[in-house]
């Protein structure tokens, strides 16, 4: 069940391109599940009005994690909060996932995050990463560390998570996949992946404005109607999913 | 003991704290109290499902939000079999929001709904393409809406307008002469917001609503009109963020407020406004919610 409170952030790092918040809060271990997110804002501010939905990084019995990607004038706010200082929190929100055992993982980007945080329900797997420069590649020593196969691209060096993909196409076979990365890239894994999109799961990134299933604005299509991120999502079967 | 009743042509409420429509649902369930506010209004419903605008549907501005949500809901059965029941649970009046686009929609749907405090008629949503805001900017279809609705149902009729009508004061008289029991002042107001990469709006339908602290003195004004110039019972909206806000819209005439944006911003916010508004009548001294109201001159 959700809840909304002003938590204390305990931790403020820097992690490659990013931010990482540690936010103390002993409930949310025992409630927060595989592919539930949170929507993250400033106490006592109107500016910015809305609430960020991020994913978990990381749940443990005493804190929280979340990766915060500066994209614009709210998450450059988010990122400056001192250890100390105070975030809104609503969560957490979404539709939990039954991980499997053993699986392939996409990532693109800051998309690891919800990714790193699904390793951690799963036993073994393989994960595709890649980011725009190799020192951007953050968190594969440690999914390396929970067993997984990891494979990593950068754009400065040699391509992109699709390259990568493309190259290895016979791994998706027999396995459950999960992406999550930039729009554009599920739209062209989605194109070179064929069948296996069948087996494929995708964290969908919306606008929003409650998390609550309240102002209908996280629309995504799903066959031929919209389904809600916040209520039916995040992760959607990529089949399914009608990109713009 | 304080009294925060409010009673107006057949609606009652214990306190003046309404949940807008359009803002929630029932998931809210689990972090808003329910039990604890005058009333709600569930969101703009239609006979039929309507599946809404194409993504983005939402953006901020500064102190606010802008929307073009297209009033996606599920239709009045679904409202009827799985949203009312479990609404019903709790101890608040219950309203529904509703949208057609023609007469004779507003007409079968307003037979369709029962067992709620009110229906709140919507002519004043900026974004789809028929009704909405074109019913609500002119008096002869406000009043025909109005009417159309009034002779369908014995329940209170609350008409919800557009702040884009040229003469709001001439659009609540035409809902008082169809037989309104009062007026929701205001929807959204319309906007743009342009996409500096793409050089093209960012919705879809070009137009959007701006709400939040934004528009509060705008919509305020519209209220103040409405209450000077028609003997109809204003619920005022637009911009409500705290207890201050509430009693700046009672003292400019409205009987009641609605909460929107504000819940995205705070869920908690109508509960907080409601303990405000008690300890600052106590610090007062007030008993009601006429010690706060004094009349505003010319």
């Amino acid at each position: 069940m959700a809840s909304f409170q002003i938590l204390p952030v305990i931790e403020n790092r820097v992690v490659g391109p990013y931010t990482l918040l540690r936010v103390e809060d002993k409930k949310m271990h025992s409630i927060a599940k595989c592919g539930h997110f949170i929507m993250v804002g400033l106490p006592n501010s109107m500016d910015p009005f809305l609430l960020r939905p991020i994913s978990f990084l990381s749940v443990d019995e005493k804190s929280f994690t979340i990766l915060i990607k500066v994209k614009g004038k709210g998450t450059e706010k988010l990122s400056k909060v001192k250890e100390g200082e105070s975030l809104k929190i609503l969560g957490p929100l979404g539709k939990a996932l039954e991980p499997p055992e053993n699986g392939i993982l996409i990532a693109g980007g800051i998309g690891i995050a919800p990714l790193y945080y699904q390793s951690e329900w799963m036993k073994s797997g393989v994960l595709f990463y890649g980011a725009k420069r190799e020192k951007d590649l953050v968190f594969k020593e440690e999914i390396k560390d929970r067993g997984f196969i990891v494979n990593t691209i950068s754009e400065e060096k040699r391509g992109t998570v699709v390259d990568l993909i493309s190259e290895n196409l016979n791994f998706l076979k027999g396995k459950k996949t999960f992406v999550c990365g930039p729009e554009s890239m599920i739209k062209e894994l989605k194109g070179i992946i064929g069948d296996y999109a069948k087996d494929t799961f995708v964290y969908i990134e919306r606008r929003m404005g409650c998390g609550l299933g309240g102002c209908k604005s996280c629309a995504v299509k799903v066959y031929s109607e919209y389904k809600l991120v916040c209520q039916d999502g995040p992760i959607f079967p990529l089949h399914e999913v009608k990109f713009d | 003991m304080i009294d925060l009743t409010v009673s107006f042509n057949g609606i009652k409420l214990k306190n003046p704290i309404i949940l807008a429509s359009g803002v929630w649902d029932l998931p809210y369930t689990e972090i808003v109290d329910f039990n604890k506010l005058g009333g709600v209004v569930y969101k703009g419903i239609s006979l039929k499902p309507r599946e809404g605008n194409p993504t983005p549907r939402i953006t901020e501005t500064p102190c606010g939000v802008i929307n073009s949500i297209g009033l996606a809901n599920k239709g009045v059965e679904n409202f009827n079999k799985e949203v009312l029941p479990l609404l019903k649970k709790f101890d608040t009046a219950i309203f529904v929001n509703i949208f057609g686009e023609s007469i004779e929609d507003f007409s079968r749907i307003s037979e369709k709904i029962s067992d709620v405090s009110g229906i709140e008629v919507n002519i004043s949503c900026p974004n789809v393409k028929k009704g909405g805001v074109s019913f609500g900017r002119d008096p002869k279809t406000a009043y025909a809406i109005t009417k159309a609705v009034c002779k369908n149902t014995s329940l209170p009729v609350i008409v919800k307008l557009t702040p884009a009508a040229s003469n709001i004061v001439e659009i609540a008289q035409a809902c008082l002469d169809g037989g309104a029991s009062a007026v929701t002042a205001c929807n959204t107001f319309q906007g743009l917001v342009i996409d500096i990469e793409s050089k093209k709006p960012l919705f879809d339908k070009v137009v959007g609503g701006v709400s939040g602290p934004a528009i509060k003195p705008q919509a305020l004004y519209k209220i103040y009109q409405i209450s000077k110039g028609v003997e109809i019972p204003v619920i005022g909206s637009g911009g409500i963020t705290n207890y201050k806000d509430v009693l700046e819209y009672l003292i400019a005439g409205a009987k009641s407020i609605q909460l929107g944006s504000v819940i995205f911003n705070n869920p908690l916010a109508p509960m907080e406004i409601i303990d405000n508004i008690i300890k600052y009548m106590n610090e007062k001294g007030y008993r009601n919610l006429k010690d706060i109201r004094e009349c505003i001159d010319e």
